[in-house]
């Protein structure tokens, strides 16, 4: 039976309060997915909307089921003549802001951030989140590297 | 123009940390969900193990609390049992009678919503007032 890689709550709220202190005083939404795209982590900054955390909800969906970063995703279906309405699925969006998680090349969930003010700065901070995220990847592998098998250059 | 009082995150964290800190091995695991007065959620998270099922019970109970004011098993017992009524009265799908849903109230106004997901619903509702009691409102 395939075992499935699931970012744990531990790192998904850590992803979040990353992104969450990148982000100061700006009023915004995180959340955190599964790779079914169901929330395991979200939060809702004093001032940010019912929106924001519906899209950040939505992009942190769209990133982990699509396996495809949010403006990624835009771009490939733009250039593929599609839209979002091809997916039959409203949950889905292609507003940046929405990065996909991986380790070990497997999607293990997704970081959606809204209500920065622009979806380009929205996504600048969901990097940072899924870049926490992606450093626990390399601290495992640096505990697990063989340094005899690293060349000397 | 007039001004309300509203449930801030930081107000949620302290509920988070409190229930972390109150749960025993024997528990299963966790899901959270605390809202503002209108049901918007302020703070969601999933212990692991805990199916996403879970989450979005939570999420129904304190939007259900949130929402009508009340605790969720109070308004099975009293609006719902009592009265012979149904969910579809209500012509809302969020709304739940599930209990571990409770309204939070400051200086006798709902701001909020806090309720648990993934034990039975007598100890979900028990850990939800641990989140409220840390919080220090009502």
């Amino acid at each position: 039976m395939p075992n499935e890689l699931v970012i744990s709550y531990e790192d998904a709220r850590m992803a979040a309060e990353t992104v969450v202190k990148a982000a100061g005083d700006r009023r915004i939404a995180v959340a955190v997915t599964d790779p079914g795209g169901d929330v395991i982590y979200a939060t809702r900054q004093d001032g940010a909307s019912a929106v924001d955390v519906r899209n950040a909800e939505r992009k942190a969906y769209t990133a982990a089921l699509i396996g495809r970063d949010t403006s990624l995703w835009r771009n490939q279906i733009t250039h593929d003549g599609r839209t979002v309405a091809d997916w039959s699925d409203a949950n889905t969006t292609t507003l940046h802001g929405g990065w996909t998680l991986r380790r070990d090349s497997q999607v293990i969930g997704g970081l959606g951030v809204a209500g920065s003010g622009t979806e380009d700065r929205d996504e600048q901070l969901a990097l940072k989140g899924a870049e926490a995220a992606a450093q626990l990847s390399v601290d495992v592998w640096l505990t697990k590297r063989d340094p005899t098998l690293i060349r000397d250059r | 123009m007039f001004q309300r009082e509203s449930l801030g995150v930081a107000d949620a964290e302290k509920a988070r940390d409190a229930i972390l800190g109150a749960l025993t091995v024997t528990d299963n695991p966790i899901a959270l969900a605390i809202a503002d007065d209108h049901g918007v959620p302020i703070l969601l998270m999933r212990q692991d193990g805990a199916p996403p099922r879970m989450l979005r019970r939570a999420r129904a109970k304190a939007y259900t609390a949130a929402n009508l004011g009340v605790n969720t098993v109070d308004f099975r017992d009293v609006e719902i049992k009592a009265k012979n009524r149904t969910l579809s009265d209500w012509g809302d799908p969020m709304i739940t009678s599930l209990q571990g849903g409770i309204a939070i109230k400051h200086n006798d106004a709902v701001v909020g919503g806090i309720a648990m997901s993934g034990n039975t619903t007598i100890r979900d509702e028990a850990l939800a007032a641990i989140g409220l009691a840390a919080m220090g409102v009502k």
